[in-house]
């Protein structure tokens, strides 16, 4: 079942920046001649399609444990792999060996989903232009390391300095310059470089006998190493320690359900696994999702319009170019209730008569594409977030979560919680434990009575898990109130 | 490519330029898988993938590289990579490679290796996921459509060196059906989901018991609805008490245990729950499909109980963690060669109890049956569980209704201790982590 998770809350704010034409990068990844070749092989038993996916990811990884850098290391994973279409059925191979035999290998074996002959035809590409909603400059590959180790030093110190009660403070750094090439027999043959870095920071505080609460927090994107000078990493790592040390003294949560309300940012998550995995075309093409022929009818209340957008600028989801080499693109799904549309990659739009919307995303070249979501919003509404909160006579405040899931089928989906608050007479009362949010996808959307004015996207932690593989989102949300939610608690009233 | 050769000479490589320790750990795999819809194919998928991670200890400090490309000059980038790495980590004394008594003979392990699933033809894989397909549909008339079905297999192998004298290789099948059908009654949807995953294509269930189990799943759950929010027994079916028993190894793990993040850090030797309560973790488990002979870092499997009659026995360790806590591995570094071993579970299971499922069923006069939970299970730090949860309702000791949209909450220490029941029905079904039906005394259930 799909799966979201990692914890954030406030962000630096995200532009939208006009596509623009890209520079072309100089070295290709495969020569030209040799990516025509595959594909002419590739369609040699008659396939209706053929696509050449070229991926070379460099990875630099950074772990911080007991205030000293634990280990450093890096890696190099890069492979091809040879996607046939015939009549509906996908043929793939991939091999990470990049000899000409051994690719040439791989697009045989992927032939043979199709089962004619014929004569080998030739299929030549054209570069296409791509737009550049991130360029990073230089590739984080290319930055020192002990800049990079430099960060979770500070990190680790701030987080120290915040509060006595800090107890551990376990602090991450990744980046990956990820290089893609995706050719295919309609002529088009795309490039990208997909720069993406990350810190997250753990912090364990320890209360009165022996109470021990856990914050997390952290951020990123496609961004170059200098965001670290205005995102730092000591506001990373305080975020962290302020969360633990604030839920130290939580209350058992009361279950059953309650009006809540959801702190703006990371909690869009809710969007992602209420709304939009259950968009995805594959489950919509197979009938499998609840949102299945529904289009044009009213899905959530009229205060929820839904958008998803592969073009923010440097945004943790966003994409020049998906996985099949189609722009990024900035889809609106869900339209003061009413649902607008799906999230299509080639092959289900070609099986549905409709258009990809750039929605087709594979986490490498071992795995065939499928639509995946980029960054997911909720468009902001007029109430002020203070006026949502005062019109709440019990309830409660969502902070911070830790993640969710949802079965894209019966439409549930859950929502973990990992900072909260009672809400009492319009103000915030007592931090409150254990609490996960349930409800299935439309119903809770349509209980959705107050959006605020102030959009945020979240910092840029998100891991999408979708069939085994993982993709980076984002996900943004103002501050909003659902009513009667089931809240889930260890408490009986 | 002789791999074991490879391994070596990497070790080599590190060691002249300058590595007091090296170590290289190498994986080769194969597989093919093959998902159908509607009665064809919908894709077949085939492949190659090899790595190769380097770990070296200069001057106390800890470097690591790995690389998919078996290119000489490759291969001797990331071993000079790994080496500058190490200058960035801290030094400590107690960074190093397992030697001397944690390395030792490897175990038995029994057979690993199934020729019948490393030859398995490509057409075997098609017709048994249609015929899976073929048996959900007929099970029942309410199956419209599938999120998936499908069918594949697996090869590996894995080679290692080290300064230290590790040297070892082995190899290993996997093979796997699952499905995953919808049903409808006209007003919701509901799905199911069964598979079996074995080394051994005799172990594996046949395509007609998948596709028509994952159906009466399906089926079972339509016109689920809510129940009141109450405090009542709970019974997790063996797939959800397994994750259970994944969650409470996760809070045994050495290094959580070490840092204080674990809630079991300072219970060591104490009771946690009634005697019939064993969960053991066991590397050498015949035909498992965690067994090996060595863990990631070359240190012979074992069998540990971590708790044993009700008692916690031990904790999970690699060697790093253990020298920190002045411990002994337990061979449970876990790895790919993409990454620095951590501690990680090999086969880990909760011994069967007595009772049949049904027994434990009868015992429960109104409570839950859990089939299916929805989010990231307990926390290891505090030991809390809050989570959504699907499953059908007991009344009088018998199932009823299906129940959906309500979350089960409660928390890992008082949870072993009210674990009132264990199952005599201990199965493997997704993988190396295996579980009976277990009845929980009560939790709270949280709904309308």
């Amino acid at each position: 079942m799909p799966r979201a998770s990692a914890p954030s809350k406030r962000a630096p704010s995200l532009k939208l920046a006009p596509p623009v034409a890209r520079r072309p990068t100089p070295v290709a990844l495969l020569p030209q001649p040799l990516v025509e070749r595959l594909l002419a092989v590739a369609m040699e038993r008659g396939g209706d399609f053929a696509e050449v996916y070229v991926e070379r990811t460099l990875t630099t990884a950074v772990r911080l444990e007991e205030s000293r850098i634990k280990s450093a290391q890096t890696g190099l994973v890069q492979g091809v792999g040879v996607r046939v279409i015939s009549g509906g059925k996908v043929g793939y191979a991939f091999s990470d060996d990049w000899d000409e035999a051994a690719l040439l290998r791989a697009a045989s074996t992927a032939a043979m989903i199709a089962q004619g002959g014929g004569a080998e035809r030739s299929f030549p590409v054209r570069r296409a232009a791509v737009p550049s909603h991130y360029h990073v400059s230089p590739p984080l590959m290319d930055v020192e390391v002990s800049l990079k180790t430099g960060l979770l030093m500070r990190a680790d110190k701030a987080a120290r300095a915040f509060d006595a009660r800090v107890k551990q403070v376990n602090g991450g750094y990744v980046d990956q310059t990820r290089r893609i090439a995706v050719a295919n027999t309609h002529g088009r043959y795309t490039e990208d470089t997909q720069d993406l870095c990350r810190i997250s920071v753990m912090v364990v505080a320890q209360g009165k006998g022996g109470e021990r609460r856990t914050g997390m927090y952290g951020g990123g994107g496609r961004v170059p190493f200098s965001h670290w000078d205005t995102f730092s990493p000591e506001d990373v790592a305080r975020e962290a320690a302020r969360q633990a040390v604030a839920t130290l003294g939580a209350v058992d949560c009361v279950a059953g359900p309650q009006t809540v309300v959801l702190a703006p940012g990371w909690s869009g998550i809710l969007l992602h696994e209420a709304v939009g995995h259950g968009l995805e075309a594959d489950f919509i093409r197979k009938g499998t999702s609840l949102f299945a022929g529904k289009l044009g009818e009213k899905v959530a209340s009229d205060l929820v319009t839904i958008i998803d957008d592969g073009t923010v600028s440097s945004g943790r989801g966003s994409i020049n170019i998906d996985d099949e080499g189609n722009p990024g693109e900035r889809k609106v799904l869900i339209e003061n209730g009413v649902l607008k549309g799906y999230l299509y990659d080639s092959l289900n739009a070609q099986l549905m008569g409709q258009r990809s919307t750039g929605s087709g995303r594979r986490e490498s070249f071992k795995h065939l594409p499928m639509p995946r979501m980029t960054n997911t919003f909720l468009a902001p509404g007029d109430h002020a977030p203070e006026d949502i909160l005062k019109e709440v006579k019990r309830g409660l405040y969502c902070a911070t979560f830790g993640g969710g899931q949802v079965d894209i089928t019966n439409g549930n989906f859950v929502f973990e919680v990992s900072e909260a608050y009672q809400i009492e007479d319009g103000k915030l009362g007592r931090p409150v434990k254990n609490a996960t949010l349930i409800g299935v996808g439309p119903e809770a959307l349509k209980n959705v009575s107050r959006v605020g004015c102030d959009p945020m996207p979240d910092p840029g932690m998100g891991v999408c898990g979708k069939n085994g593989q993982s993709m980076p989102v984002g996900v943004g949300l103002p501050t909003v109130r659902i009513d009667n939610i089931t809240v889930g608690g260890t408490k009986v009233a | 490519m002789d791999y074991q050769q490879l391994a070596k000479r990497i070790v080599q490589r590190a060691r002249r330029k300058g590595a007091r320790q090296a170590e290289a750990f190498l994986e080769v795999g194969r597989q093919s898988s093959v998902r159908v819809h509607q009665g064809q194919i919908e894709d077949l998928t085939q492949s190659t993938s090899k790595g190769v991670g380097v770990r070296v200890v200069l001057k106390d400090r800890l470097g690591f590289a790995y690389t998919s490309d078996f290119e000489p000059s490759a291969v001797d980038h990331i071993v000079d990579q790994a080496l500058k790495l190490a200058e960035f980590s801290a030094p400590s004394k107690l960074n190093g490679l397992p030697s001397g008594k944690d390395l030792g003979r490897f175990g038995d392990t029994g057979l690993l290796f199934d020729t019948k699933v490393a030859e398995l033809p490509g057409d075997w894989k098609i017709k048994t996921a249609l015929e899976v397909e073929k048996a959900a549909r007929a099970e029942d008339s309410r199956i419209i459509a599938f999120n998936g079905v499908g069918a594949g297999d697996y090869v590996s192998e894995v080679y290692m060196a080290s300064t230290e004298g590790v040297t070892g290789a082995y190899s290993g099948t996997y093979v796997y059906l699952y499905a995953a059908p919808v049903a409808s009654d006209g007003t919701g949807l509901q799905t199911g989901y069964w598979m079996d995953y074995r080394r051994f294509l005799d172990d594996l269930d046949g395509p007609e018991s998948i596709g028509r189990e994952a159906s009466r799943r399906a089926v079972r759950m339509l016109g689920a609805k809510r129940v009141k929010t109450q405090q009542v027994p709970v019974l997790f079916d063996p797939q959800v008490a397994a994750s259970f028993v994944s969650d409470v190894a996760g809070a045994a793990d050495g290094n959580a245990v070490y840092q204080k993040a674990s809630l079991l850090a300072p219970l060591l030797g104490k009771r946690l729950a009634g005697a019939h309560v064993t969960l053991v973790d066991d590397g050498l488990m015949p035909r498992g499909l965690a067994t090996a002979p060595f863990d990631g870092e070359g240190v012979p499997t074992r069998r540990t109980p971590i708790i044993e009659q009700g008692v916690l026995k031990s904790f999970l360790y690699d060697a790093f963690t253990a020298r920190k806590a002045k411990a002994r591995t337990t061979g449970n570094a876990s790895r790919s060669y993409n990454g620095l071993p951590s501690i990680g579970t090999s086969n880990l299971y909760l011994e069967a109890g007595t009772k049949s499922p049904e027994e434990l069923l009868r015992e429960v006069d109104s409570g839950f049956y859990v089939t299916a939970l929805l989010g990231h299970g307990t926390d290891p730090v505090t030991g809390e569980l809050s989570a959504g949860a699907n499953g059908l309702w007991i009344e009088k000791g018998e199932l009823t209704h299906p129940v959906q949209e309500v979350t089960v909450a409660g928390n890992l220490l008082q949870m072993l201790k009210d674990l009132d029941g264990v199952g005599s029905d201990l199965q493997f079904r997704s993988g190396a982590v295996g579980a009976p039906t277990v009845r929980f005394r009560q939790l709270t259930v949280s709904g309308e």
